[in-house]
C-alpha cells in the first residue's frame, strides 16, 4: 500500500509539475500571480477534446494541435487583458487573472455544457509488478514531465531567448537598456507557458474528467507547488510539485482522505512561516 | 379653461400610464390566477433532468387551464432555473414568492437547493414539491408543507444493499463523496449488507479534487467483492478511471445518476460490468402509461423517467389539493394533498382530468402517480417508490432486478 500511495505521489507530480513551471515562469517575467491557470488548463483539455473527439484526429496530433491553440489563446489573453494593464500592482493583476479564468470557464460552459467528457481512446488495465500498479499511460505522464523539466532547464540555461528571459526576470530596465527585445520575450514567455498549460490540460483530462472545473481543481495544488519551490524559479517549482503531490497522497495514512485538500494550504503556511522565499526562491531585495 | 402643461404634469401622468400598463394585468392576474412556481435543475448537475421536469408542468397545467381551470380560476405557472445551485435558487425563490405571489414552488431536484429555499418558503407559507433524497428534508419543514416524490437516500442504501446481496456478493468496502444525500445512503447500505461484511470502515472523499488516486488505492486494498461508491456523475467519472486505471476486478455499484450516457461516452467500454440502481417509475403502471403518451416518449427498457414523472405527480397532485380543499390557503391545501393521494377505500385516478370529475361529483380519490403511487408518510415523504437494479453491458443498461412497492 505504501509503495503504491508512492508511485501515486509520483503520478501526481508530473502532473503539477508542469504547470507549476509554468506559473513560476510567468511570475518571474510578468511580476504577478497568474491565477488564469485554470482557465488556461481547461481551455487546453476541451481543444484537444475538439481535435480528439470531434474532428477525429489521433490523441498525439490532438495535444500538439492543444499546446498549439492554447499557447495562442494564453498570448492572446497577455495582448487583450494584461498589456494594457502592465503598470498596475500584482493585487491589481491578479483579480483580473482571477476575473479571466471565471470568464474562460463559462465560455467553455456556454460552447460544450457542464457535462462530462473524454478522449477517444480506451482505458488502460495496469502493468503490476512488485505490488505496484502503474499504467502505461502514467509513465508517459511522468515521462512527459520529465522531458518538460530538461527542455526547460536546456531553454533557461543554454538558449539566447531562455538567458533573455532570465535576464529580463531578473531586471526587466537593464535588460531592455542591454539591447533585449523584452517585448519579443514577453510574447515568447506567454506563448511557451501556454503550451505547457495546454499539455496539462491534455494530461488532466486522460487522468480526470474533461468538464469546465478541470483546471480550477488542479490550481491550488500547482499554485501550493509554485510558492513551496520558490515563486519565480522553474526548478524549485519542480521539487515543489514532487512535495505537494507526495503530501497529498500519503496525507491518507494519517488523515481521512475529505481533509486531503487542505494539505496544500498547510504545507504552505507552515513552510513559508520557516522559509518565506520558498525552497529554491531567491529573497527580493526592495530598493 | 387654460392647463398648462408643465414638464412634471407630463412625467407624472406618463408614470402613472406606465405603471398602469405594467402592473395592472398582475393585479388582475393575482385576483383571478392560481400562481404557481416551478423552480428545476435546468442546468448544472441536475441538467439531463430538469427540462423534463419543467415539460411535465407545464403539460399539466395547459391541459387544466384548457378545461376551464380549478375552482373556476386558471392556473399562472412561472418556471425559474434553480441552476442546480442553492445560491441561484434562493434568488428564483425569492422572485417566486415575493413578485410572482406563488402558493407553490415544485420542482426542486437537488436536496441543497431544496433545502436552501426552505427557510423562505416556510416564512412565507409556501408549499414545497421536490424530488430530493437528503434525510434532513423532513426534519427542517416544521410547518408540513413540503412534499417529497424521491425517497430518501437511506432508503436507495438499503434498496441497492438488498439487491446486492440478491447477487451474492459477500464483502463490501464503501467510499462516498462527502454529502448528505451520500452519507445516509451508506448508512442503509451498511444497515442490510451487516458491518461485519464491510471490510475498512466507510470513508468519504471531496469533490473536484486533483487526484482520487490515495482514496481509489485504499478502496481496493483489501480486495472485497463489491465496491459501492455513492456519487454525483463528475466525481465518480474521474473516481471510476482511476479504480479501473489500478486494476480493481470486483464489482463497482453505485447510483444511476452517476451513469448515464455522458458517463458511457467518457469512459467507453470501461463502463461495462457497472451495476447502479435508482428509484424508478412503476413502468407497468396506467398512470405511467399514460405520462409516457403525454410525452410523446418511447417506453425503453432500461432507461425510464424518474423525474419527468414526478414532475406530472407534482403539479396534478397540488391541483387536485387544491380542488379538495375548495381554497388556496396553503395550510389547509397541504392537508387537503393526503385527502387526495393516500389511504385506502378511495376511488383510485390517474391523471388530472379524472382525479378533478370525482372530486367535482363529491368522490374521495387516491392519485396514483407515473413516478410512484404517491402514498405519503406523516412527514410528507412519499413511502415507496419500485428501485431498479441495472447493469451496463455494451454500452447500455440492462436491468438485472427490480424491487416493486
Amino acid at each position: 500500500m505504501n509503495m503504491q500511495l508512492f508511485v501515486n505521489g509520483i503520478v501526481n507530480a508530473a502532473l503539477i509539475a508542469p504547470p507549476a513551471i509554468a506559473f513560476s515562469l510567468l511570475f518571474g517575467v510578468m511580476r504577478f500571480p497568474n491565477f488564469a491557470i485554470g482557465g488556461y488548463i481547461t481551455a487546453g483539455a476541451f481543444a484537444a477534446y475538439a481535435f480528439n473527439v470531434q474532428l477525429g484526429l489521433p490523441l498525439l496530433a490532438s495535444a500538439v494541435a492543444a499546446m498549439a491553440l492554447t499557447g495562442f489563446i494564453v498570448w492572446l489573453s497577455d495582448i487583450i487583458v494584461f498589456k494594457p494593464m502592465r503598470g498596475h500592482g500584482p493585487v491589481t493583476l491578479l483579480v483580473v487573472s482571477i476575473a479571466l479564468t471565471l470568464i474562460l470557464e463559462h465560455i467553455i460552459r456556454i460552447i460544450y455544457s457542464a457535462e462530462v467528457r473524454g478522449f477517444d481512446i480506451p482505458l488502460q488495465r495496469p502493468v503490476k509488478f512488485a505490488g505496484i500498479r502503474i499504467t502505461y499511460e502514467q509513465m508517459d505522464i511522468i515521462a512527459l514531465a520529465l522531458a518538460v523539466a530538461v527542455a526547460t532547464h536546456l531553454l533557461l540555461r543554454f538558449t539566447n531567448i531562455g538567458k533573455a528571459m532570465r535576464a529580463t526576470a531578473d531586471n526587466p530596465v537593464l535588460a531592455e537598456v542591454r539591447g533585449i527585445n523584452t517585448g519579443l520575450v514577453i510574447g515568447f514567455t506567454w506563448l511557451f507557458c501556454g503550451a505547457l498549460f495546454g499539455l496539462t490540460g491534455v494530461l488532466a483530462g486522460l487522468d480526470l474528467v474533461i468538464e469546465p472545473l478541470l483546471g480550477w481543481n488542479l490550481t491550488i495544488p500547482i499554485f501550493a507547488a509554485a510558492i513551496l519551490g520558490g515563486i519565480g524559479s522553474p526548478y524549485g517549482a519542480m521539487l515543489g510539485a514532487v512535495m505537494v503531490g507526495m503530501a497529498e497522497e500519503l496525507t491518507v495514512l494519517v488523515l481521512p482522505s475529505s481533509y486531503k485538500v487542505g494539505v496544500g494550504f498547510m504545507i504552505i503556511a507552515v513552510l513559508l512561516l520557516a522559509r518565506p522565499h520558498g525552497l529554491l526562491g531567491q529573497p527580493e531585495i526592495r530598493k | 379653461m387654460s392647463r398648462n402643461i408643465t414638464r412634471r404634469t407630463v412625467l407624472k401622468s406618463g408614470a402613472a400610464t406606465f405603471a398602469a400598463a405594467t402592473m395592472a394585468p398582475a393585479i388582475l392576474r393575482a385576483a383571478d390566477d392560481i400562481n404557481v412556481g416551478s423552480l428545476t435543475p435546468n442546468t448544472g448537475g441536475g441538467g439531463p433532468f430538469g427540462p423534463k421536469i419543467t415539460a411535465s408542468h407545464k403539460r399539466v397545467v395547459e391541459l387544466v387551464n384548457s378545461q376551464g381551470g380549478v375552482l373556476g380560476r386558471q392556473i399562472n405557472l412561472t418556471q425559474e432555473n434553480s441552476e442546480t445551485n442553492p445560491e441561484s435558487a434562493v434568488r428564483a425563490a425569492d422572485k417566486l414568492i415575493n413578485v410572482n405571489g406563488v402558493i407553490g414552488i415544485l420542482g426542486t431536484w437537488s436536496s441543497s437547493v431544496t433545502l436552501g429555499i426552505m427557510p423562505k418558503c416556510q416564512e412565507a407559507g409556501v408549499i414545497q414539491m421536490c424530488t430530493s433524497s437528503s434525510a434532513d428534508i423532513p426534519v427542517r419543514d416544521e410547518k408540513g408543507l413540503v412534499f417529497n416524490f424521491q425517497a430518501l437516500s437511506p432508503v436507495w442504501g438499503r434498496a441497492i444493499a438488498s439487491l446486492a446481496l440478491r447477487r451474492g456478493f459477500n464483502t463490501f468496502n464503501l467510499m462516498a463523496l462527502n454529502n448528505d444525500f451520500t452519507r445516509s445512503m451508506m448508512d442503509g447500505f451498511v444497515e442490510i449488507v451487516g458491518a461485519d461484511k464491510v471490510m475498512i470502515d466507510p470513508f468519504y472523499y471531496n469533490g473536484n479534487q486533483s487526484s482520487y488516486r490515495s482514496e481509489v488505492s485504499q478502496l481496493i486494498e483489501s480486495n472485497p467483492d463489491a465496491v459501492f461508491i455513492p456519487s454525483y456523475v463528475t466525481d465518480f467519472t474521474a473516481v471510476y478511471k482511476e479504480i479501473f486505471r489500478q486494476g480493481y476486478e470486483g464489482q463497482v455499484i453505485t447510483v444511476s445518476i452517476s451513469t448515464g450516457s455522458k458517463f458511457k461516452e467518457a469512459v467507453g467500454e470501461a463502463a461495462n460490468g457497472i451495476i447502479h440502481g435508482l428509484p424508478v417509475p412503476p413502468i407497468s403502471s396506467e398512470a405511467y402509461r399514460q405520462y409516457v403518451e403525454e410525452a410523446e416518449l418511447e417506453q425503453m427498457d432500461g432507461v425510464q423517467h424518474p423525474f419527468g414523472t414526478a414532475g406530472r405527480d407534482q403539479m396534478s397532485t397540488l391541483l387536485l389539493a387544491v380542488e379538495k380543499a375548495g381554497t388556496t390557503d396553503t395550510a389547509q391545501v397541504a392537508k387537503a394533498m393526503w385527502d387526495v393521494t393516500t389511504g385506502e377505500g378511495k376511488k383510485t385516478v390517474y391523471n388530472i382530468t379524472d382525479g378533478l370529475a370525482a372530486i367535482r361529483a363529491g368522490e374521495e380519490i387516491n392519485y396514483s402517480g407515473a413516478s410512484s403511487s404517491v402514498e405519503f408518510d406523516a412527514e410528507g415523504m412519499v413511502l415507496g417508490r419500485d428501485f431498479q437494479l441495472a447493469e451496463i453491458k455494451g454500452g447500455a443498461d440492462v436491468v438485472i432486478e427490480r424491487l416493486e412497492y
